[in-house]
């Protein structure tokens, strides 16, 4: 049992963290769904429009801090694992900023009351952020876990080796 | 265990050419042999026959008393180096050396530990993480072969492995095929068409042109009693000197020159008495102390021997050409006479240009 455990260990000196790796790009999928269903809410009103703008502003940026990390985590880089976590974090966060705000607005647009997010809308939108968030938790974890474990085996191989 | 049967086994192809005559061959378990041959003689058709990547039109393939002359190439438990090296350039050469284990869905830890023994014996351990373009084409070649070894194949099959490689670099990567040999014991068939290559590698060689098996046999059978004229050219370098001779009484007799026979020699040629032969004179058994005329027209230095080129017997024609490997540093120039001599001799029939040998006769 011993013997397979550092067996598994001494693979990873050779193999990709694609879990973590593909866990982050599963996030990014889950983030695109979200801002696709955003834009059903855009309207017309200036107020709502100005934050899914911002909205769309910071997907640009969380697809590319994304990349990066599923590229980093690959190679059990632990500080992309710490940057999956905010990432994550900030993804909880989103939730309350646009989503949470919108969910049963109504604005009046040309004399007429419109509803800025039905509860439909809202569930997916919710939804899709949260299993975002939930993808980049879990890769950032299993990231720490496997890159905690090379880094101890290769101490252990050097080690031996002096 | 391997053990390869190879019986009467023809290559068709549909537009009726005809690349491989009658093939037999009992190659035994941990043997290496060479397959050799000048370019479209059938020895790569072969190979690619035994691995399943052609077709046999005749006969049978035996592995260990089963036929397999119509198993499919992944069911036959071979593995092949081609000439290419054919690795993937996206992988690394661990994930390369793993790819054919993954793909039979073997324990990672397996596959682990076979892809690090494997780099162990190949000294590639260090090259794990690298792609095959980080890698200079020796390296590449030996992750070729650690993929193959990596499935502990039952015997292994080397396509033309050093084509590719600049000559220091083979002869480096040709000891290590060598070393992985003896290290490994397996069953190796290796296709080339570098006489070196054949004489250094082989327990048993066999020589082939025009699609038939001209003769099989250790390197020095090979070397010393050729079977026929072609096997006699081909083996060995430079080339075997052939002349046309006359055999008389106690003597052979060419254009402008004669060679004594020894007394067994007589007797080997006995039954040509009065008839035309091709003598056949390997230029490291001629000797810068006889009776022959050699006028010379070339002069090459190698360090160790000297290679002179010239003719002998006062006549320029082609059948007088002769070479000859001589011991140390010559100075000849063009146009100096030298007086040589044959210490062996090899005689073959001129019609059929076979070998002829004691107790046969014609």
């Amino acid at each position: 049992m011993n013997d397979e455990r550092t067996t598994r260990l001494d693979r990873m000196r050779f193999t990709k963290n694609k879990m973590s790796a593909n866990l982050a790009l599963l996030a990014i999928i889950f983030n695109v769904c979200f801002f696709i269903n955003i834009y059903e809410s855009d309207v017309g009103s200036w107020y709502y429009t100005i934050l899914v703008g911002g909205s769309i502003l910071y997907n640009l940026i969380f697809m590319l801090a994304a990349f990066l990390s599923s590229e980093g985590i690959k190679n059990y880089k632990i500080g992309y694992s710490y940057l999956m976590i905010v990432l994550g974090i900030i993804q909880i966060v989103r939730i309350f900023i646009y989503p949470m705000k919108a969910h049963g607005a109504v604005v009046t647009i040309q004399e007429q009351a419109v509803t800025v997010m039905e509860g439909g809308q809202f569930i997916r939108v919710v939804l899709y952020l949260v299993l975002s968030a939930a993808c980049l938790f879990a890769g950032a974890i299993v990231g720490i876990i496997r890159s905690r474990a090379l880094a101890g085996h290769l101490a252990t191989l050097e080690s031996k080796v002096a | 265990m391997a053990e390869l049967k190879i019986q009467h086994v023809d290559k068709i192809y549909d537009n009726n050419v005809q690349a491989v005559f009658d093939f037999n061959l009992d190659v035994k378990d941990g043997e290496l042999i060479v397959l050799v041959g000048p370019s479209g003689c059938g020895k790569s058709t072969t190979l690619r026959m035994i691995a399943g990547l052609e077709d046999i039109s005749a006969g049978h393939l035996l592995l260990d008393g089963k036929d397999i002359t119509q198993a499919p190439a992944k069911d036959r438990d071979m593995a092949m180096v081609f000439q290419n090296y054919a690795l993937y350039g996206h992988m690394t050469i661990y994930e390369n050396m793993a790819f054919s284990l993954t793909l039979r869905k073997e324990n990672p830890n397996v596959i682990h530990k076979k892809v690090l023994a494997a780099a162990e014996i190949l000294g590639l351990t260090s090259q794990l993480n690298k792609k095959p373009s980080q890698l200079s084409g020796g390296q590449r070649q030996r992750v070729a072969m650690g993929r193959s070894i990596v499935r502990n194949p039952k015997v292994f099959l080397f396509d033309e492995p050093l084509s590719n490689l600049d000559a220091k670099l083979r002869g480096a990567t040709r000891r290590e095929i060598l070393l992985l040999h003896k290290r490994l014991k397996a069953t190796m068939l290796y296709v080339t068409h570098d006489q070196t290559e054949a004489l250094t590698l082989a327990d048993r060689i066999v020589c082939m042109s025009m699609g038939h098996v001209q003769q099989v046999g250790t390197p020095i059978e090979l070397y010393d009693a050729p079977a026929n004229k072609f096997v006699a050219s081909f083996i060995g370098l430079p080339p075997m000197n052939f002349f046309d001779v006359t055999v008389r009484e106690g003597m052979l007799e060419g254009k402008g020159f004669t060679v004594p026979l020894t007394e067994e020699e007589k007797g080997i040629l006995l039954p040509y008495a009065g008839k035309q032969i091709d003598l056949g004179v390997r230029p490291e058994d001629v000797a810068a102390d006889g009776s022959i005329d050699m006028k010379v027209f070339s002069n090459e230095n190698l360090g160790m021997n000297t290679l002179i080129h010239g003719h002998i017997g006062g006549s320029e024609a082609v059948s007088n050409k002769i070479s000859a490997k001589l011991r140390g540093w010559c100075d000849y120039r063009e146009g100096d006479n030298v007086g040589v001599s044959f210490s062996r001799k090899h005689f073959f029939d001129k019609e059929s240009g076979n070998a002829i040998r004691k107790g046969e006769s014609k």
